[in-house]
């Protein structure tokens, strides 16, 4: 009864079809706006690109960033998907709850938090003050830090799902045993503890390192044009400038390594089934 | 056949590009319970999938109660199939199950209510109205499936492999149950299994299947005695066949001088068609089980192992121990190469 | 560490974590809240004016309905798209179903700034398509992937058996997927529904581009609107936003297990 292809094809068929003319044909065109050159085909786009001194600063900067995020993200993760996996299932399931529900708001909410904690009058700025720690509010906004902790609290939960997840198929006795054949805490995580979840470990790091390099909300709003981000350089570029061969050499990069990332989290979920 | 019910001509089934079953001839009597039988593989569920009408023949016809159907969709067709998964609705409760079909053919409530509750009470799940599947045992879920199909007053009955989800003790019970329901309603059934044991109590006429092609076709009776080929000696349980050369029989590992000149290239027996203790051969014993009303050896022969029931009266054999045995010419059974 | 002290550690950590997680939310609402007309924290005297101003911004009106538009019927349509083909990706053996999953699932890898960019550049310039179609379209497409993936895995566990059982019993093709196999994957449907309502809503980089005169989705004029004012009413807004997000998950949870599809 399913073995017609015809009948098949023609219902999974609009939803690629679509796809692919809102997606893979206006993307397509995009990405190759930097390899057209004066009527023929050239790199000349990329290299004009990375002979920009701020280009370069803005590029390495994301890279910068995502990478910090990931690896706070993991090294706060790994502590609470350790605490988390230890509660009781009742208190489990709430905890996880709470951690997974910030994902559903909206980021720009999320991200405006930090403007009201960040701000010139806002709750660090007042406290210092208050203390008579400095008489000028500091500039916390519109900095590195700033969207740094804006990316942190916004990935930070895709990185203790994926490590709780994780945790939860590491084997009950093995911790305990570990531990009974004279292991340090220190040794149980790096023997015991990292080789088991190195799985979990790079799908949260992916997903975070991607998200970071690819948000836009959280630069825009925490890092304006003193910290520009590839997505907020993009949008500059566009905007300000008309300057369609950078945003689409931009959009090469993020395209890339988002794929790749994908590839990656792919290769690891086929090779576990 | 004047009397066939239903008729598949020449009947080529494929899959993609493979045939699975090819040029198929079969007629089925009506009011008759034939099982297709066969190892997986051999086309039976295949040859059933066709005659619902899920599967196209690739070439042939099938005739159903004289109208070709061949070309007719599965929901037109009038006939029951009962799954091997059993297929209930987990979304509807037994009652909702059972008059699924009849609620499709817009009949009058209180037809379909009267219909329903008789289809439940022929399976004997009076009183399960309001259960989900999910709330029922395997064998009452197994009695709303076949239920669900007899409402349907259909013309032929296919059942795909209907016990192999049921445990021993229900097995038994449910082919009772089937041949009940069978006699009460007259209908024909079709009923494919591997099991060769559930094919001799159950059906009429057993259609033996090998690689798509019918091997055997017979009552139980014919094929438990008298098989024709050496693959349905085999699934007959004639555990021991051998090829003849003049008045030998020869297996790869040696001969042995028969008492007789066999007429056809292959012999069989049964491990109680082979006489133990006493004879002109002899054979070390490799294994040695009890079975209650026998003993069953193992016997390492000139032929290679050759399988043979003792009688429990005689002494027990060790392992390692010489027994005289015969291959007699009353116990043999001809073969077709 | 004895067992009392290990417990006070693991909450410990877990207080902090949520904290960071969760505190900025406590902190919004109660900065909305403040009788300033400027950003404070604390707040300065509470009041609920900001919070009742929100309903007042012309714009902001405008622009919650254009976003609620664009999350039911992208969404629906997401749907329309994404439950025939999951069920076709999962029923049918297909020649380049992995192409089709591959091409469905892209605007999940492709930066949602991107796609924005490429539509205003190559769609609504050259077609000249009004901007809210292009948006609804980008928001469909933007969907699709989530539909496609929850539903499919909803009717992962539906096996083929049952429809043919239907057909048999006398069900044409479309009432065996409208009698059987719809009301089986309901949950996975309505999962989708809220999961790609939320997405979508919430959606900033693609609408980025893909705006115009009087034509913004709701993220896209808070961030507009928080350029020129400081005053409490963006705080006000995104506390609103979150509950209703909030509810919404709860709701959802409650009903049909919503967890469980994501």
């Amino acid at each position: 009864m399913f073995r017609n292809t015809r009948e098949g094809l023609a219902l999974a068929l609009p939803a690629a079809i679509f796809s692919t003319l809102l997606f893979l044909v206006p993307v397509g065109i995009l990405l190759s706006e930097a390899f057209r050159f004066e009527g023929g085909w050239s790199l000349q786009g990329y290299i004009d690109f990375f002979a920009t001194p701020l280009n370069r600063t803005v590029f390495l900067r994301t890279l910068k960033l995502g990478a910090l995020v990931a690896l706070t993200a993991a090294v706060i993760g790994y502590a609470a998907a350790f605490c988390i996996v230890n509660l009781g299932p009742k208190s489990r399931g709430t905890i996880f709850g709470m951690v997974v529900l910030p994902l559903m708001i909206s980021p720009v909410a999320r991200t405006y938090a930090w403007i009201v904690i960040l701000g010139r009058t806002g709750i660090v700025n007042e406290t210092i003050t208050g203390l008579g720690l400095s008489d000028t509010p500091l500039r916390l906004l519109f900095t590195e830090t700033a969207v740094f902790l804006g990316l942190l609290q916004l990935f930070l939960p895709l990185m203790i799902i994926s490590l709780v997840s994780a945790m939860e198929n590491i084997p009950r006795d093995v911790i305990p045993a570990a531990r009974v054949l004279g292991a340090s805490w220190l040794a149980v995580f790096f023997k015991v503890i990292l080789p088991l979840t190195k799985e979990g470990l790079v799908i949260g790091g992916t997903l975070v390192f991607t998200g970071s390099l690819t948000a836009y909300i959280t630069p825009a709003i925490l890092g304006g044009s003193k910290v520009l981000m590839l997505e907020t350089l993009l949008y500059q570029r566009v905007n300000v400038s008309n300057d369609f061969v950078s945003a689409s050499v931009i959009a090469m990069i993020l395209i890339v390594m988002s794929f790749s990332a994908n590839l990656l989290l792919k290769k690891i979920a086929s090779a576990r089934s | 056949m004047s009397d066939s019910f239903v008729q598949l001509s020449d009947v080529t089934l494929m899959y993609g590009k493979s045939t699975a079953v090819p040029e198929l001839n079969l007629s089925i009597r009506e009011g008759e319970l034939i099982c297709l039988l066969g190892p997986s593989g051999c086309g039976k569920t295949t040859t059933m999938r066709a005659i619902a009408g899920l599967l196209n023949p690739a070439s042939g016809s099938i005739h159903i109660d004289g109208r070709d159907v061949t070309r007719v969709p599965a929901n037109k067709r009038g006939i029951g199939l009962v799954f091997q998964s059993y297929a209930l609705f987990p979304h509807l409760n037994a009652f909702e199950n059972v008059a699924f079909g009849l609620r499709l053919q817009k009949l009058p409530a209180s037809e379909i209510k009267a219909r329903t509750e008789e289809g439940l009470a022929t399976v004997g799940l009076t009183g399960f109205e309001t259960r989900k599947p999910a709330e029922m045992s395997g064998g009452q879920q197994q009695r709303l499936a076949l239920a669900r199909s007899l409402v349907m007053k259909p013309k032929v009955l296919l059942l795909d492999e209907p016990l192999s989800n049921l445990d021993a003790r229900l097995r038994l019970e449910m082919r009772t149950e089937l041949q009940r329901v069978q006699k009460e309603t007259g209908v024909t059934m079709v009923f494919v299994t591997h099991d060769q044991a559930e094919a001799l109590a159950l059906a009429d006429r057993i259609v033996l299947m090998q690689s798509g092609k019918i091997e055997q076709l017979g009552t139980p009776a014919d094929l438990y005695a008298r098989p024709e080929t050496a693959f349905a000696a085999d699934f007959m349980g004639f555990e021991n066949i051998f090829r003849t050369e003049g008045g030998k029989v020869v297996t790869d590992h040696g001969a042995l001088e028969l008492g007789f000149v066999p007429q056809s290239p292959m012999l069989a027996w049964r491990p109680d068609g082979v006489t133990v203790g006493s004879g002109p051969h002899q054979g070390r014993v490799l294994a040695t089980s009890f079975a209650g009303a026998h003993r069953e050896y193992v016997l390492e022969t000139a032929l290679g192992p050759v399988k043979a029931d003792a009688d429990i009266a005689l002494p027990e054999a060790a392992i390692g121990e010489t027994l005289s045995f015969d291959l007699p010419e009353a116990t043999a059974r001809p073969l077709a190469a | 560490m004895n067992t009392s002290s290990r417990l006070l550690a693991n909450w410990i950590i877990l207080g902090l974590t949520l904290t960071f997680l969760i505190g900025p939310f406590l902190i919004i609402i109660l900065a909305g809240a403040s009788d300033t007309s400027y950003l404070a924290f604390p707040p300065e005297g509470l009041t609920l004016r900001w919070y009742l101003k929100v309903f007042t911004v012309e714009s902001f009106r405008a622009s919650f309905l254009l976003s609620m538009a664009l999350a039911i019927f992208g969404t629906l349509a997401a749907l329309l798209l994404g439950v025939p083909a999951a069920y076709a990706l999962n029923r049918y053996d297909l020649p380049g179903a992995e192409t089709v999953r591959t091409i469905v699932a892209a605007p999940i890898i492709v930066p949602g700034i991107i796609v924005g960019l490429a539509l205003l550049r190559y769609l609504v310039v050259p077609t000249g398509v009004t901007v809210t179609l292009a948006l609804f379209m980008a928001h469909t497409a933007l969907v699709l992937p989530y539909a496609v993936r929850v539903v499919s895995s909803s009717m992962h566990n539906l096996r083929a058996d049952m429809e043919e059982a239907a057909v048999l019993l006398g069900c044409s093709r479309f009432q065996a997927f409208t009698k059987v196999v719809l009301p089986n994957i309901r949950g996975g449907v309505l999962a989708a529904f809220i999961l790609g309502f939320v997405t979508s809503f919430n959606q900033v980089p693609v609408s980025l581009f893909l705006s115009g005169p009087g034509v913004r989705t709701l993220p896209i004029d808070m961030l507009a609107y928080m350029e020129i004012t400081f005053d409490p009413s963006v705080a006000a807004l995104s506390a609103l936003l979150a509950f209703m997000s909030l509810a919404i998950v709860f709701v959802a949870e409650r009903l049909l297990g919503f967890s469980r599809y994501v």
